[in-house]
This record gives C-alpha cells, sequence and structure tokens, in this order.
C-alpha cells in the first residue's frame, strides 16, 4: 500500500483573498475597538478578586423566594405577560405576513404599507419596546404587555414569513384558477402549508418573550424584572440570586418542554 | 364556447406565444392541443381563464370578452372554467376532500372557508365529484399518501367540483407512467361526453391525442398549423406541427417500449 490514496488527494486550496481580508478585517477592528475604550485586562481581574457582595450573593443563594407571596405573583405576571404577549402578537403576526406576500397582497399599495409596518416592528428591540410603553401608559404590567406583543408580532411574523417565501406555489395556481377570494385562497392553499411552522414559531416566540419579560420589567414593564430589580435597590443580592436561580429554572424547564414539541411539529 | 379573433400575447422579453390565433371551439368539445415544447399550448389554455391577458385579438368565453373583464369579472369567468395541471397542484398536507373542496370556493362565503365550516351542500358536490373519479373512498387521506395517478384524479375532482362548463388540462398526464396516463384520459374524456363540458387538453404525445381526441389542434411557434379531427392526423400533418418527421420520443407507447 504505497500509492496510498490519501498522498494522491489534491492539495488544500488556499484560503480565498476574501477570508483572509475580512479575517484581518475583524482583528484589526476588534484592537482599535479595544484601545478607543481603554480595555484594559489587569483591571478586569482585579475588579473581579476583589470582596465583592453581589458575588457572595451568588455563592449563597436565598431560596425562600419560592414561598415568598410577592415573588410569587410576579412570577404568575410574567408567565401571564409572556403567554397573553405571544398570543396576541403571532395572531397579529399571521395576517401581516400573509398579506404581505406577492402571492396574497391584495394590491400593491397594501404590500408595500404592511412590508414597511413589518420593517418598523422588526427593528424594534424589546427593551426598547418597554421603554416606548412604560413612557407612553406608565409603568405596570400593561406596558409590558404591550412591548411583549409587539416583539411577538416581530419574531413571528418575520419567520412566518420567510417560511412563507419557501412553499409550493401549485397550490395558489389552483386556487386562483378555480375563483377564489384571495383570503379563501390564502387559507386553504398556503395556510395548511405553513401550519406546523407557524405553531413552532409561536412556541419559539414564548420562549423569548418569557426571557424577555424579566428585561423589560427591570424599565417597569411589570413582572419578575421589577421584583428583581426591587431587590437590586435594596442590595438583598442572596435573595435577588435566589429570584434569578428560580427563573432561570422555569425558562429552562418551558424551553425542553417547547423544544419537544416543535420536533414533532416539523 | 370560446372563441379566439386574431388573438396574441408577447411575453415580457418579446417572446410571442401566440400568433394572430383564431379559433372557435363549440359547447361539449373534447379538443386536444399538439406541439413542441414551448409551441405556445399553456398560453392557450392560460388565455381561456385569464390566467394570461391577451397582448392584443379577442377572446370571447361563455359570452364574455375576456380581456376587458375586472377582477371580480374573472372571478366569475374562473368559477365557470375547472383546471388541471400537470404537476397536480393538490394542498399535500391536508384532506383529499379539503382539497376537492378547492373547487367550491368561489361560491363559499370567505368567513365559512376561514373556518373551515363548508356548506352541506358543497361538501355533497365535492363528494359526488370523488365518487366520479372512483376514489371517494380516499376522502380523508391525506393528499400526499396518495399515488401519482390518484393525485391526479383528485386535481379532475377538484375542477369537477366547481361544476364548469369548460375544463382546461395543461399536459395532464407529462408525469403518469402509461397506464395511469391512460386511465386519467379516459376519466376527462368520459366527464366530458356525459357533462357535456367542454373539454381542452394540452397533450405532449401524438398517439395518446389521436386516441381521445375529437379534434385536434396542432401549435406551431404561436400559431396555428392543423386543426382537425384525429384521424386526418397523419406523418404529413405531424411533422407540419413537428417540423420534423416522426420518432419514437413523440409516442408514448413506444417511448414506453424503450
Ligand atoms: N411567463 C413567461 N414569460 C416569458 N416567456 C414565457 C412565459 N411563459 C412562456 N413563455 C415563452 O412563451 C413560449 C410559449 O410557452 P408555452 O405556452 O409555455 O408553450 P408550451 O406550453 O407549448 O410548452 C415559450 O417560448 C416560452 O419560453
Ligand atoms: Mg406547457
Amino acid at each position: 500500500m504505497t500509492d496510498a490514496a490519501v498522498d494522491r488527494l489534491p492539495p488544500r486550496p488556499a484560503p480565498g483573498r476574501f477570508t483572509v481580508l475580512s479575517g484581518l478585517g475583524a482583528l484589526v477592528l476588534t484592537v482599535l475597538t479595544a484601545r478607543a475604550v481603554d480595555f484594559d485586562p489587569t483591571g478586569l481581574v482585579t475588579d473581579l478578586t476583589r470582596p465583592n457582595s453581589v458575588v457572595e450573593g451568588l455563592l449563597d443563594p436565598d431560596w425562600s423566594q419560592i414561598w415568598s407571596r410577592r415573588s410569587r405573583r410576579a412570577f404568575i405576571e410574567t408567565l401571564q405577560l409572556a403567554v397573553l404577549g405571544t398570543a396576541g402578537g403571532s395572531i397579529v403576526a399571521l395576517p401581516l405576513a400573509l398579506y404581505a406576500t406577492d402571492y396574497g397582497a391584495p394590491n400593491r399599495v397594501v404590500q408595500v404599507v404592511l412590508r414597511l409596518i413589518n420593517s418598523v416592528i422588526r427593528s424594534l428591540p424589546d427593551l426598547l419596546w418597554a421603554l416606548l410603553f412604560v413612557s407612553a401608559v406608565g409603568i405596570g404590567a400593561l406596558s409590558g404587555l404591550l412591548a411583549l406583543f409587539f416583539f411577538s408580532i416581530a419574531v413571528v411574523s418575520k419567520l412566518t414569513a420567510d417560511t412563507l417565501d419557501g412553499i409550493d406555489r401549485g397550490p395558489i395556481e389552483a386556487g386562483v384558477a378555480a375563483g377564489a377570494s384571495n383570503t379563501s385562497m390564502l387559507r386553504t392553499a398556503v395556510l395548511p402549508q405553513i401550519l406546523p411552522s407557524y405553531v413552532s414559531f409561536v412556541l419559539y416566540g414564548f420562549e423569548i418573550n418569557l426571557r424577555a419579560s424579566a428585561v423589560i420589567g427591570l424599565v417597569g414593564a411589570g413582572g419578575i424584572g421589577e421584583r428583581i430589580q426591587f431587590f437590586q435597590g435594596r442590595g438583598e443580592w442572596d435573595k435577588l440570586w435566589g429570584l434569578v436561580l428560580l427563573f432561570f429554572l422555569v425558562v429552562f424547564l418551558v424551553e425542553r418542554i417547547s423544544i419537544v414539541l416543535r420536533r414533532r411539529l416539523v | 364556447m370560446i372563441r379566439f379573433r386574431d388573438a396574441s400575447v408577447v411575453y415580457d422579453g418579446g417572446v410571442r406565444a401566440l400568433s394572430n390565433l383564431d379559433l372557435e371551439i363549440g359547447d361539449g368539445e373534447f379538443v386536444v392541443v399538439v406541439g413542441l415544447s414551448g409551441a405556445g399550448k399553456s398560453t392557450l389554455i392560460r388565455a381561456v381563464n385569464g390566467l394570461v391577458p391577451l397582448t392584443s385579438g379577442h377572446l370571447e368565453v361563455n359570452g364574455r370578452e375576456v380581456p376587458g373583464l375586472d377582477r371580480t369579472g374573472l372571478r366569475e369567468l374562473r368559477s365557470e372554467v375547472g383546471m388541471v395541471f400537470q404537476g397536480f397542484n393538490l394542498v399535500d398536507r391536508t384532506s383529499v376532500l379539503n382539497n376537492v373542496l378547492m373547487g367550491r370556493l368561489h361560491r363559499v362565503p370567505t368567513w365559512r372557508t376561514l373556518l373551515g365550516r363548508y356548506p352541506a351542500d358543497d361538501v355533497a358536490l365535492a363528494a359526488a365529484a370523488l365518487d366520479r373519479v372512483g376514489i371517494l373512498d380516499k376522502a380523508r387521506v391525506r393528499a400526499n399518501h396518495l399515488s401519482g395517478g390518484q393525485r391526479q384524479r383528485v386535481g379532475i375532482a377538484r375542477a369537477l367540483a366547481q361544476e364548469p362548463s369548460i375544463i382546461l388540462a395543461d399536459e395532464p398526464v407529462a408525469s403518469l407512467d402509461p397506464p395511469t396516463s391512460h386511465v386519467v384520459m379516459r376519466y376527462l374524456k368520459q366527464i366530458s361526453n356525459e357533462l357535456g363540458i367542454t373539454t381542452v387538453v394540452n397533450l405532449h404525445f401524438l398517439d395518446l391525442a389521436t386516441a381521445y381526441a375529437d379534434r385536434i389542434i396542432g401549435l406551431r411557434a404561436g400559431e396555428l398549423v392543423f386543426d382537425g379531427p384525429g384521424e386526418d392526423c397523419d406523418a404529413a400533418v405531424f411533422e407540419s406541427i413537428y417540423g420534423r418527421s416522426l420518432t419514437a420520443d413523440d409516442t408514448m407507447d413506444k417511448q414506453a417500449a424503450m
């Protein structure tokens, strides 16, 4: 076996110019930004080794928050926000995505307007939605609900729109040729094709919203985030960490269940 | 009644797919359109239900002037014209019955289709259509569980459920094997004869065309080059349509034997 095939393998092609240039570019950019913000690794080490009540709280979290009524209510509020926000947003996201497609738009004007609305909604992150509604309707769960509602529209309509681009167009042609109204055609020829994906996007949206609901609470939009902020303000780090770890556990469980369900769908 | 007068279709890019076509198809006729790929067969068929607009000329279908129709007029026209496709165009992820019910969409209120609650008489029509093509027992099966021939019969049932006066079939057997092709052609012919439905079928194979057509229409580069009964369609006529003599590729039986 002197003439092994492996020796006769064609040589590995040299990396393309684009790969080399973009790699170099990324390196240069990283170094430049690090200098611009005065990044200093030694400072990081001293900060982390200094005695720190926040880290101590993490090492000895106070689990008693399970029994606290106010914490439990905050938990339930967070779940409610995530469920309602996701459900409402997903219901609105479906027609927004369907009527913005080239085959589903009743006319050009509607299509352009819907695409504009979609891209505006999609460009705002969850925290910004929360800030927006906290300033508009005040501190509380309603702001959180509205924020998650719009955030769900963004997530679900984007994913659904991508799926809608890749469907089989044959049934659409059949619906049009049969004299169906636009909406009837979408319902019968398109919806069955995307339904499993759509349901899985709704579940995914719920996962994201559950996590987001903790963050948006920090700016006063209700739920568990507000409670976390409360402990932060009082410096009760052990209780804060207890709460955060409980929340982590809930998110983890919900995600596991959701992933199993989604896998069965598609 | 379908009547083309001096009808032309020019696509973006300048392809002249139909050229000054004059053609009249009477009620209840069973017409087969033959021609090379690119001759304009699909364009002719799609002009009839307004899927492809004429660039110039006239086209009258069931007393309507097709080029002048607005959106509502087009939907009314299409409700009277059933269409059968080469690729079947079924929704795989739903039942055979739901696919056939698409043929009733022109009549069922939109809110009912949204809820998936079809009126009983529309369901009855869909069931009757399935029965006519011999697959009523498959009504609750998901469409993607059927064989090719069965799928095309669902396609025919969907067109039939419209209670159309015209059926257009664009190469309905091009993705089927010879025995199945004959089954599908027999159903199309039988439905046309028994219900008096004007039927226009595009076919690639000449032997299949002569076997079923009352009348054959030959297209070549968008122009009508033959119009007559199947028995008149001899080797000379064939050359005028295809621009060359008959080969094994042009007949299904010989091709199947290869
Ligand atoms: N949507 C279209 N845009 C541009 N050209 C087209 C389009 N559809 C068909 N054509 C061209 O028109 C001619 C006739 O096409 P078609 O009617 O599909 O023929 P056939 O069905 O006989 O194969 C062909 O040259 C084809 O390339
Ligand atoms: Mg064609």
